[in-house]
């Protein structure tokens, strides 16, 4: 069992050791302040304080119910006085087989048309073999390769433009 | 040394440092010059290698903050330097023994000096840039031609009198009151992602300058190349339609069949990523320029519509911890993906609905990504690199940067996590805070380098006084739902003013709807393009109405 003196004077020591490091932290970061300060390399932050207090009003007012939000309303007309109904209904010929096709399945019909996507029959076409070989080299327009490290789940799909999101629904657009 | 650098001010020296620079010069610098040392963090201290540890030449005291007096050598501890002024007339500079800093012992303030941060500079190791396709000319010299003839692309780009069509395509159902351009998209079944990053690139200043003054003359590709697929063109065809001033929505059913030919992975019904058929798109540009144009003409610099508007240039450096050697390379990239922050996320804040929307430490913000993806990250243990100068394998720390920036500036936010345990991803719908008006000075290489060495004052390659670095947002691209299906929605800004475009429909909104708003892709142009790119498209006056909040019954 160590003496009372002795534990005193050892948490004292580390008390002023301690102290001693802290002090000198903190001289450092008021050291680096300093120096960002007068260089100007902090001239941006007014500007940047009040992006993110717009920022934070907009959140404040949008997520308000009581603002009529235009988030959870449904479209009347656009502000050319346009309605549009949820599936696109211009009709055009397809470029692929020359069939008349409606805008809102128009994809899905090309995919057909083309022979591409896991439902339809392939068809060995001038385009396809054409759009392999394109593939096989790398692409000069890619991401960076020190840092990319994107796999093919990295991504976000878009769907329909009727989702269920939190948002809003503006009328529905099935898949077929 | 160079003229005024934009991200940094050289700041005024105190009559005693001007002083003592009449008087002694850089001989005193130059003597503490062997006396510095370099860590491999950038940090610099001084050592005395004679003395041990350094102590008070008044009180022998060794606590604390020591200063050395640079033109007789001794030390004194905060307390009593002013007796050491008062005692040698003229001793008024010190430098701080742990950081390297100078210090006026009159003014008792931190005082700064270009010279000395050069002398400082000198002790540490900066690394040769290698990866240089491009031979002996030195980056330097690239690099100046490069931006000169940025430069000129730009002021090409911004010019839009050349255009001849623009104004006489207008028919009566056009309302006049509202941009050109703004029209609504048909979705032909799931291409809501389509929809949302065409409308981004038909409002991109540069871009769509380039199509609506023929930059892509049909008749020409035509005769260069036989093959009849050019995305040019296609994109060239959806363009007219948009401008035509026709207000009926556009179905880009053609420019879906060109993309489809052209990225036949992509070529399903199915939903996709955004940035995924954004690169494509960009992709497809390219090659089709690549195959026609020769290749010889500037060396390694695309002269495709889409390298000149979307292409930067990216710095990684990589040091190595024992000795602070740094290798770097130049990397091309058309748009910049980032993480977002999540560290700071604390589950309290969920229950606590009483914080206040302020609170920094809970907020994503989009210059916290950019703090992120330019922060030094330590290489991993199995990550070791072979170190030229120690001739080993060692630890080491990598840094990102921008070495130049696009006219157009894409930012990608990365909203999804995967989890190994899980093997599975998911989408992050944490809310992110964007600035309307961006500075890119701090993310600058030149910027990200000095800060690596304290913010010393040295010049660091790309320090070119004119290099723009304000941008302005002009379209964000918005997801909500989650990775397997969802809908997206872009969001422009033309002549101050936001339209939603959701497919066919385009609404105007407040700018608050945006700032709240769930970004996933976000569009800046250089403010000088965004500002002219206003003028151009002005048609006739707007009315009136300030408020341009409309509620729209539902």
């Amino acid at each position: 069992m160590s003496l009372p003196n002795e534990d005193n004077i050892a948490s004292q020591l580390s008390s002023h050791f301690f102290g001693d490091l802290l002090d000198s932290i903190i001289v450092d970061v008021a050291s680096e302040c300093h120096r960002i300060a007068r260089l100007g390399l902090d001239r941006n932050m007014e500007d940047e304080e009040e992006e993110l207090r717009l920022s934070a009003q907009a959140r404040v007012r949008v997520a308000d119910p009581s603002n009529s939000g235009e988030a959870n309303s449904k479209y009347v007309v656009d502000i050319f006085g346009q309605s549009h109904p949820s599936v696109a209904s211009e009709v055009f010929e397809c470029m692929n087989c020359g069939r008349s096709i409606v805008a809102g399945r128009f994809a899905p019909h090309l995919e057909k048309c083309m022979g591409k996507g896991r439902k339809a029959r392939p068809k060995v076409t001038r385009s396809s073999t054409a759009a392999q070989n394109r593939y096989s080299r790398g692409s000069p327009v890619s991401t960076y390769s020190p840092y990319s490290n994107s796999t093919s789940s990295n991504r976000l799909s878009n769907g329909t433009s009727g989702v269920a999101g939190e948002e809003y629904s503006n009328g529905t657009f099935q898949e077929p | 040394m160079s003229s005024r650098n934009p991200s940094y001010t050289n700041p005024k020296p105190c009559k005693h440092l001007e002083d003592y620079k009449l008087r002694h010069g850089l001989s005193g610098y130059k003597s503490i010059q062997k006396h510095l040392k370099a860590t491999p963090h950038g940090r610099t201290s001084v050592e005395m290698l004679n003395t041990g540890v350094p102590r008070c030449n008044s009180c022998n005291g060794f606590q604390g903050r020591l200063y050395l007096c640079l033109i007789c050598n001794s030390v004194s501890c905060l307390d009593h330097t002013l007796l050491h002024i008062q005692s040698e007339d003229g001793h008024d500079l010190a430098v701080d023994i742990e950081r390297a800093e100078l210090y006026c012992c009159v003014c008792c303030d931190q005082v700064y000096d270009p010279d000395f941060d050069k002398v400082v500079m000198s002790k540490h190791n900066m690394g040769v840039p290698r990866g240089d396709k491009h031979g002996d000319e030195s980056i330097g010299e690239r690099l100046v031609k490069r931006r000169r003839l940025g430069l000129g692309v730009a002021e090409e780009l911004v010019d839009l009198k050349k255009s001849k069509q623009l104004v006489s395509m207008r028919d009566r159902r056009d309302k006049s009151c509202y941009p050109l351009g703004l029209r609504g998209l048909n979705n032909l079944g799931s291409t809501c992602f389509m929809n949302s990053v065409l409308q981004a690139l038909l409002h991109a200043p540069p871009f769509r300058n380039y199509f609506l003054s023929e930059g892509h003359n049909h008749e020409a590709c035509r005769r260069r190349s036989g093959d009849r697929l050019c995305l040019s063109c296609d994109i060239d065809v959806v363009f007219s339609a948009m401008f035509s001033g026709d207000r009926a929505p556009y179905s880009p059913a053609h420019f879906l069949y060109s993309w489809w030919q052209h990225s036949a992975n992509l070529a399903s019904y199915e939903q996709q990523d955004a940035h995924e058929f954004f690169i494509s798109v960009l992709d497809g540009i390219h090659e089709k320029e690549d195959k026609s144009r020769n290749r010889n003409r500037d060396s390694g610099d695309c002269q495709c519509i889409a390298h000149r508007v979307f292409s930067g240039l990216l710095r990684s450096d990589v040091t190595c911890m024992t000795c602070g050697s740094t290798s770097t390379t130049y990397d091309p990239c058309v748009d910049i993906s980032v993480d977002l922050d999540t560290s700071n996320f604390s589950p309290t804040d969920i229950v606590n609905k009483r914080s206040k929307p302020n609170e920094n430490s809970s907020i994503s913000t989009l210059l916290g990504c950019l703090d992120l993806f330019t922060r030094q990250e330590k290489l991993g243990s199995e990550q070791k690199l072979f170190c030229e100068t120690c001739q080993e394998m060692r630890d080491s720390v990598k840094q990102m940067s921008i070495r130049r920036l696009p006219l157009v500036l894409c930012l990608h936010i990365k909203r999804f996590e995967h989890s190994p345990v899980r093997k599975m991803s998911r989408k992050i719908d944490r809310y992110l805070q964007f600035p309307f008006s961006l500075d890119m000075t701090p993310y600058l290489s030149s910027s990200i380098v000095r800060n690596r060495f304290g913010n010393r004052i040295f010049s660091v390659e790309g320090d070119e006084s004119d290099i723009i670095t304000d941008f302005e947002i002009f379209a964000v691209v918005t997801h909500s739902g989650t990775l397997e299906s969802g809908h997206y929605v872009t969001y422009l800004r033309l002549r101050n003013r936001w339209y939603k475009c959701d497919d066919a429909w385009i609404t105007e909104v407040d700018e608050e709807i945006v700032r709240a708003s769930q970004c996933y892709m976000m569009f800046y142009v250089q403010k000088m393009l965004y500002q002219k790119a206003d003028e151009d498209l002005s048609s006739l006056p707007l009315s009136p109405r300030r408020d341009a909040y409309l509620p729209i019954a539902g």
